[in-house]
């Protein structure tokens, strides 16, 4: 309790007066209110403590909910956010009908130099050429030197190339991460996957571009995120591809050829089942368009697809099964084979003088020029294009490779009644070995039209253009071929093939023909009583040897490398040998 | 003659001291330690080396020396805050001279077996000093300007000597724990707000100067406050330590893997495993509900602590206790956010539970000391 002031003087005497000391009172006042105000302050102080304290618990409440809040959570491992869009372009895997890989994807990384991080460029550019012996040390220490932040320097690295690196210890050289397309099987199918090369690039990602093949046509398909775990599967069946590819290298170097193709077809769903052109390259390193020469000698141009050849003899077929739908003979009538065959300054000969007359069966067996010519004639320009438009020798084949779609077969200018004759024996039209197979196959299913294709499941027989019956005469007269005629290798045991042979001379630069280079075709189909499979084979510039002088024709080059290839691929492809042909054969 | 000294004749005296001692809040400091054993026999693979045994060592030192503190009366510390003051100070300057270079930074002094980080020391030198400022200062004159720049003195010595070791982290806790002190002892608002001010402004500075030949931070520091903005960038870099404990964290989910079963901490993921980042293992082991009793009982010594300090009747008792027990919330709470990614990356053990000798021994002390001031209480 405080007491009140003492003062004025009237109080002082007063406690005198009752016997208290007044500077007493005053002294216990002064503690009284320094205790007040120590009371204030300590409820003052108080006041913030409790402040404080909430702000604690507050904290510990955080704390607490956070703790929650992860305890909650998906230990999720983080990725790099500063990586950006890492690997937009994740592409789906190519198949072959089977489902076996044919091309794939890799985690790789790309090496790059930030220029100003370097620490010793001239040690860097060191011990990057011995990394990479490609590459030379003064060439890249201009560049690490040079005014450039950012230097490439490789695209693609392998494990123990990016560890190499790493030990170099410099902190300007980094790695980005990449995607990378791989073919497993290297060089197998290399011409139908085409390959894939980086588009647009940036450090963290690279967009992946199909160049060429099944990867261009179907890049958008394959680049597609929603698809990217559906593989996109091909008709191929890679064992038969590998074995085509062996047998034709195998050919391409005992006629010395300069090159060879194959295609094996399904001459009913007109799935493709193997397609192979030599040379060939590795589409994990798909070779640069070449700068000089003939593009049709390089590696990656595709001679089953783009290249147009007249395909001779082998087209002696048509004129014979279009004759025999239109009523004009039958496989028995006799033509008048006696040759020279003249029109105008023109002359058309035969191989061999095969006498004055031969069945029509006999003309496509001994594979009479004559003979055919004088066929054609009867059939007449107009009703011929009709018949080979309907085959699809007009058009580029439909295939799902942009190199089919722009290889226009060529036609005739001026499609006279000389060039119904000579392109009824395979002269004056060129067409791709697709064309033929494909024509092939019309003959082999019955006579409906196929429309070739490389993804599985096949897109069906199409229209009827000769009728079955018309089409099974045909094929007696391709038996025929082969049992006494042009291609007797083609006697494969177990399997009866049918076929015809053509050897065509090929067309000089300088105009007219060469004497001694030859494009060798031989098409066929098996088992020949119905036939599955057509398979066409071409050989470019062979020549066969093993006799007393050089040999050019199909019968000698391309047939026996087919007969080789059935005899290879009818039992993967799952055909029961027949055993009236080991008989037939013995 | 003090408030206190007046009502000298109702503090117990002698063997009585031991029933006033508080009780719950030993037990609960005790419990804390005992969980710290576990995790770190747990951290070294089911082992008492090369951690658990030390710890348990240090601890029974620690417990002694909290015993020997708590009975000396809290008149008798109050008498010698300058003089500890200025011994925290001294040594502050010794490790300067002659301390030994460990991990970039100044910061151990040997003294005999004792390795003594005198940074830690600081703190509690720091608190003692203030509360017996401000209990000297008469109250009316509790905001002047010059009584005001005389607490920025004592808090500005340590904080400053400890920042040139360089760790700023404790030399923030320390700015921090005084000016706590400063406002429970209820200096005006105003300065409050101008010291925000002045922080905000010494941020920029430090961001300003970054890069630049008078960088006033050193590199790895400006790279923990760059983790801390967004950890998630570096995640194998500076970011490690937070993303690694925040898997291990989700990976204990709510009743954690069961103990000795961690991966993360186990498989050497965390470095730092048993000091700063112990907590990791806990969470993993133990679950949401191992951690979560863990928070529960630093939150109960936090409110005994608070409690302790409105009763206590001694303005110097009132701030010493709130003062050391702010401390020990500091580390608990930085320790527990760094862990959990809410803040920076900054060396600082989780109290009583980390593995280190001079932190457990200083906070054993400082409990020592808020014990004293409740045991001496005028009742």
């Amino acid at each position: 309790m405080i007491r009140a002031p003492l003062r004025p003087l009237v109080k002082i005497l007063a406690a005198r007066a009752k016997g208290q000391n007044p500077d007493d009172i005053e002294r216990q006042n002064i503690q009284a209110r320094t205790n007040a105000m120590r009371e204030t302050a300590r409820a003052q102080a108080a006041g913030r403590l409790l402040m404080l304290g909430a702000a604690f618990l507050m904290c510990f409440g955080t704390v607490g909910m956070r703790m929650g809040q992860l305890a909650s959570a998906d230990p999720a491992e983080p990725t790099l956010r500063s990586s950006g869009a890492r690997m937009l372009t994740q592409r789906a895997d190519i198949v072959d009908r089977h489902g076996r890989i044919l091309a794939t994807n890799m985690e790789t990384y790309a090496l790059y130099a930030q220029t100003r991080d370097l620490v010793d460029p001239a040690r860097a550019a060191a011990g990057l050429a011995q990394i990479f012996p490609d590459l030379n040390a003064d060439d890249l220490l201009q560049d690490f030197t040079g005014k450039r932040s950012f230097v490439w320097v490789r695209k693609k690295l392998s494990a123990s190339q990016r560890q190499a690196v790493h030990d170099l210890g410099e902190p300007g050289l980094l790695f980005g991460p990449r995607e990378m397309r791989v073919y497993p099987n290297g060089r197998l199918a290399s011409h139908v996957l085409g390959g894939a090369g980086f588009g647009r690039e940036a450090v963290y990602a690279a967009e992946i571009k199909g160049l060429a093949g099944i990867e261009s046509f179907y890049d958008d398909t394959l680049r597609d995120p929603a698809r990217a775990d559906d593989p996109l599967q091909l008709s191929l069946d890679l064992s038969a591809q590998a074995a085509i590819e062996k047998v034709l290298a195998g050919g391409m170097r005992m006629m010395q050829a300069k090159g060879a193709a194959g295609i094996l077809m399904n001459a009913h769903s007109g799935e493709i089942i193997a397609l192979a052109s030599l040379p060939d390259f590795d589409p994990n390193n798909r070779p640069l368009p070449p700068r000089s020469g003939d593009p049709s000698d390089s590696p990656i141009f595709n001679r089953a697809v783009q290249g147009v050849y007249e395909l001779g003899s082998t087209f002696k077929i048509f004129a014979a099964a279009q004759a025999m739908q239109m009523g004009l003979f039958d496989a028995d009538d006799m033509i008048d084979t006696k040759g020279p065959l003249r029109w105008g300054r023109f002359k058309i000969r035969d191989f061999h003088n095969y006498g004055p007359k031969l069945s029509l069966q006999q003309v496509i067996e001994k594979s009479s020029n004559i003979g055919t010519a004088r066929v054609a004639q009867k059939i007449g320009a107009e009703a011929q294009q009709d018949f080979l438009r309907q085959l699809g020798f007009f058009e580029p084949v439909a295939l799902e490779m942009p190199e089919a779609r722009v290889a226009r077969p060529i036609l005739p200018k001026n499609w006279s009644e000389l060039s119904t004759m000579t392109i009824s024996y395979g002269h004056g039209l060129s067409a791709s070995p697709l064309h033929l197979a494909a024509a092939y196959a019309a003959i082999a299913n019955g006579g409906k039209s196929v429309r070739p294709t490389l993804i599985k499941g096949g897109s069906g027989e199409g229209t009827q253009i000769i009728s079955a019956k018309v089409a099974q005469k045909a094929r007696a007269m391709l038996r025929g071929v082969v049992t006494q005629g042009t291609a007797s290798m083609a006697q494969v045991p177990g399997y009866a093939v049918a076929g015809k042979t053509g050897t065509a001379d090929k067309p000089a630069r300088t105009g007219g023909y060469h004497e001694d280079k030859v494009i060798t075709t031989f098409a066929s189909m098996f088992p020949a009583d119905n036939p599955e499979y057509v398979l066409v084979i071409s050989l470019d510039e062979p020549v066969e040897t093993s006799g007393l002088e050089a040999r050019r024709t199909a019968g000698w080059t391309a047939v026996p490398v087919a007969a080789e290839v059935i005899s290879r691929v009818a039992p993967l492809l799952g055909l029961r040998p027949d055993l009236r042909e080991f008989a037939a054969l013995n | 003659m003090s408030y206190l000294e007046h009502h000298s004749k109702t503090i117990p005296q002698g063997a009585k001291k031991l029933l006033y001692v508080h009780w719950p809040l030993v037990l609960l400091v005790t419990t804390v330690a005992v969980i710290g054993f576990l995790m770190l026999y747990s951290v070294a693979g089911g082992s008492f080396q090369p951690w658990a045994g030390p710890q348990m060592q240090r601890f029974g030192l620690g417990f002694a020396v909290m015993f020997v503190f708590a009975m000396v009366p809290i008149w008798f510390w109050r008498n010698i805050s300058a003089l500890a003051f200025g011994v925290s100070l001294l040594l502050l300057i010794a490790v300067e001279v002659m301390g030994q270079v460990g991990m970039g930074a100044q910061r151990w002094i040997d003294i005999g077996p004792l390795r003594l980080q005198p940074s830690e020391l600081a703190k509690i030198g720091v608190v003692m000093a203030l509360a017996a400022y401000f209990d000297w200062l008469p109250n009316q004159r509790l905001s002047h300007p010059f009584a005001i720049l005389g607490a920025l003195i004592i808090i500005a010595l340590p904080a400053g000597l400890t920042f040139i070791q360089p760790d700023l982290g404790t030399a923030l806790l320390i700015v921090i724990v005084g000016a706590i002190v400063i406002f429970v002892a209820g200096v005006h608002w105003a300065y409050f707000a101008a010291v925000f001010a002045i922080g905000a402004g010494a941020i920029a500075a430090v961001f300003q100067s970054r890069g630049t030949p008078w960088q006033l931070l050193k590199d790895y520091q400006y790279r923990r406050i760059d983790t801390f903005l967004d950890p998630s960038s570096d995640p194998l870099g500076a970011g490690y330590h937070i993303t690694q404990s925040k898997i291990a964290l989700g990976s204990g989910g709510w009743t954690g893997r069961g103990f000795m079963q961690g991966t993360q901490s186990r498989l050497n993921f965390l470095p730092e495993k048993h000091t700063d980042f112990i907590f990791t293992t806990l969470a993993e082991e133990f679950g949401f509900i191992g951690a979560g009793a863990l928070l529960l009982i630093y939150t109960l010594i936090i409110v005994f602590c608070i409690v302790a300090a409105l009763r206590a009747k001694d303005r110097y008792a009132s701030l010493l206790i709130f003062g050391l027990s702010a401390n020990f919330f500091l580390y608990f709470a930085v320790n527990m956010a760094m862990v959990m990614g809410l803040a920076p990356v900054v060396g600082v053990p989780l109290p009583l539970v980390s593995y280190g000798g001079s932190a457990m021994l200083v906070l054993l002390a400082g409990f020592g000391l808020i014990q004293s001031a409740h045991i001496h209480r005028p009742r």
